[in-house]
């Protein structure tokens, strides 16, 4: 019983670990305009996160060694150096919108200008990560972050016309938007499904809960129902905003747009469950981005981290996460948008990404690392695969981002 | 030569590979370093070497401002050096196992020094967390 409990509480975890505000925006930003032609982008960035994220922990749960500790490893310390500049930039911009989403669920129920609320988010995370458990953050935040599938329910209560929804899941140019356009979102949403920092947190954290040989199993149940869950979650958010914003041509800034649907689907209590998962779902990942900060400098090198030490044995770690959340706090303070920055983050998080995943991939074939328990060759077959979807979407981003002005 | 002994006989490592950039833990599991360098023994330079030489030996895993020099050129000062000797390597797995605990190294400072005038003194720095 108590198994099953903690396998369940694993997987929800998986689900709160996927959906973030990158996840809440972009999708629902994507249905306003192409409908659900860029469903299946999802669905292969589900796909790519489970099989890496399994990957990442299979290391972590053989080896005792986390992601940026292999990096570090595998590529050596100059371009392991130049790896971790660019992981911990795009990680902290990734924060940064968190913390901001944080505040802009908040402003949604109160009304009260985010700029408010900023400070307040940022202390909020930065205690949780200064004194609370790690399960018991990892928890809570999946939970309460399972508020989020009212989106799933409302898009049956908004009765759609399913023979006018259905053939929409057929990747194909909407003959409003630009092929530009439509391949940069294509890159934005596989950026937000597998951001980096979900395989920087999940395999850290499988060092912080003491991961075994043993584990694998259930390293693989988290994996293969948490994040296609996750994915589920995406999916209903951007069928929400196909089924309402697009007909109407209402387009998403903010997230007061995001939960119309679900509004006019459920009312006042459907909201409550909405903002109630949003919040949880966006603070469980300004968590989740707040230590995948300091997990990767500390990781590279060689100081104690984690959180099942006390603060004071993990000194370098906590000041790492503590200067990241005052940093992501003034910039937010500057009035820059959240959303905008949530937007960019996605972007280059898909740039970021084979800088993350091909040390993993190395690794998880290493004899002296892995033994028995290296990669087979079905897993590498199709993880090869998903190394050139990343590649090209990594490579493309930049000039499409220019040519269609972020997005425009 | 005494500081071989540690060292099982007849295990091959490769230096390159298996030691420089690794994680270093301390007896009571915890990190102490990464592998930043190593300091090897001299071996007479540019001139040839009579039959029988002693091969150079790992004598320290060295960490620091070091890294600094390796990725950028050149040489910390003297006093800059941070040596773990070698005699302390007790273990060569996925991470490098020490036979002491990390305040009894010059390495661990850093930490040190931040527990001591930063996280320390912040509320709750010194509790298990709740």
């Amino acid at each position: 019983m108590k198994k099953l409990l903690s396998l369940a509480l694993g997987i929800l975890t998986a689900i709160g670990g996927f959906v973030d505000i990158g996840d809440l925006v972009t999708n629902a930003v994507v249905g306003s305009r192409f409908g659900l032609t860029l469903v299946w982008v999802t669905v292969l960035g589900v796909v790519g996160i489970a099989l890496y994220a399994n990957m990442a922990g299979r290391v972590a749960a053989v080896s005792g060694r986390a992601t940026f500790e292999i990096i570090r490893e595998r590529l050596g310390a100059r371009a392991g150096l130049a790896n971790l500049a660019a992981s911990f930039l795009i990680n902290l911009m990734t924060m940064t919108a968190e913390i901001g989403g944080v505040a802009l669920v908040f402003q949604l129920v109160t009304g009260i200008s985010p700029m408010l609320w900023i400070p307040l988010a940022g202390f909020g995370v930065w205690v949780v990560v200064w004194r609370a458990k790690f399960t018991a953050l990892e928890n809570a935040t999946g939970l309460l972050g399972l508020g989020l599938m009212v989106f799933v329910v409302a898009v049956f209560l908004l009765k759609p016309d399913w023979g006018q929804l259905g053939p929409q899941l057929i990747p194909r140019i909407p003959a409003t938007e630009d092929g530009t356009t439509y391949w940069y979102y294509a890159i934005a949403l596989f950026g937000a499904a597998m951001t980096p920092y979900e395989v920087f947190f999940f395999s850290s954290g499988g060092v912080e809960e003491k991961w075994t040989v043993k584990s694998l199993g259930e390293v693989k149940a988290n994996v293969l129902v948490g994040f296609p869950l996750g994915g589920l979650l995406s999916i209903s958010i951007a069928a929400c905003a196909a089924i309402v914003l697009l007909p109407q041509a209402i387009s998403v800034t903010s997230l007061s747009q995001v939960v119309i649907p679900v509004i006019q689907a459920g009312g006042t209590i459907a909201f409550a469950f909405a903002v109630v998962g949003m919040a949880a779902a966006v603070f469980g990942a300004a968590l989740e981005t707040t230590l995948s900060s300091g997990y990767t400098i500390a990781q590279y090198f060689g100081w104690s981290w984690g959180k099942f030490r006390r603060p004071a044995e993990a000194a370098r770690f906590h000041l790492v996460m503590l200067i990241g959340v005052i940093i992501a706090v003034l910039v937010l303070l500057t009035g820059v948008d959240p959303i905008a920055v949530t937007e960019f983050s996605v972007v280059f998080s898909a740039i970021a990404l084979p800088l993350t995943y091909i040390p993993i991939l190395i690794v998880s074939n290493d004899k002296q690392y892995m033994g028995e328990f290296r990669n087979g060759r079905l897993t590498n077959a199709l993880s090869l695969v998903f190394l050139a979807i990343i590649l090209v979407a990594s490579i493309a981003a930049i000039p499409l981002m220019v040519i269609t002005g972020a997005g425009q | 030569m005494t500081d071989r002994k540690s060292m099982r006989a007849g295990r091959v490592v490769d230096a390159e590979f298996q030691l420089i950039d690794r994680q270093v833990i301390d007896s009571e599991g915890m990190p102490v370093v990464a592998v930043d360098d190593l300091e090897v023994s001299d071996v007479p330079w540019n001139t040839d070497l009579p039959p029988g030489t002693e091969a150079p030996i790992v004598e320290n895993l060295l960490s620091g401002p070091v890294l600094g020099t390796r990725i950028f050129g050149g040489r910390p000062p003297e006093s800059r050096w941070q040596r773990i000797a070698w005699k302390h390597v007790v273990d060569i797995g996925t991470a490098l196992t020490l036979d002491a605990p990390a305040k009894e190294f010059d390495a661990g400072w850093t930490e040190r020094w931040v527990r001591d005038h930063v996280v320390g003194k912040i509320p709750g720095g010194r509790h298990d967390p709740e």
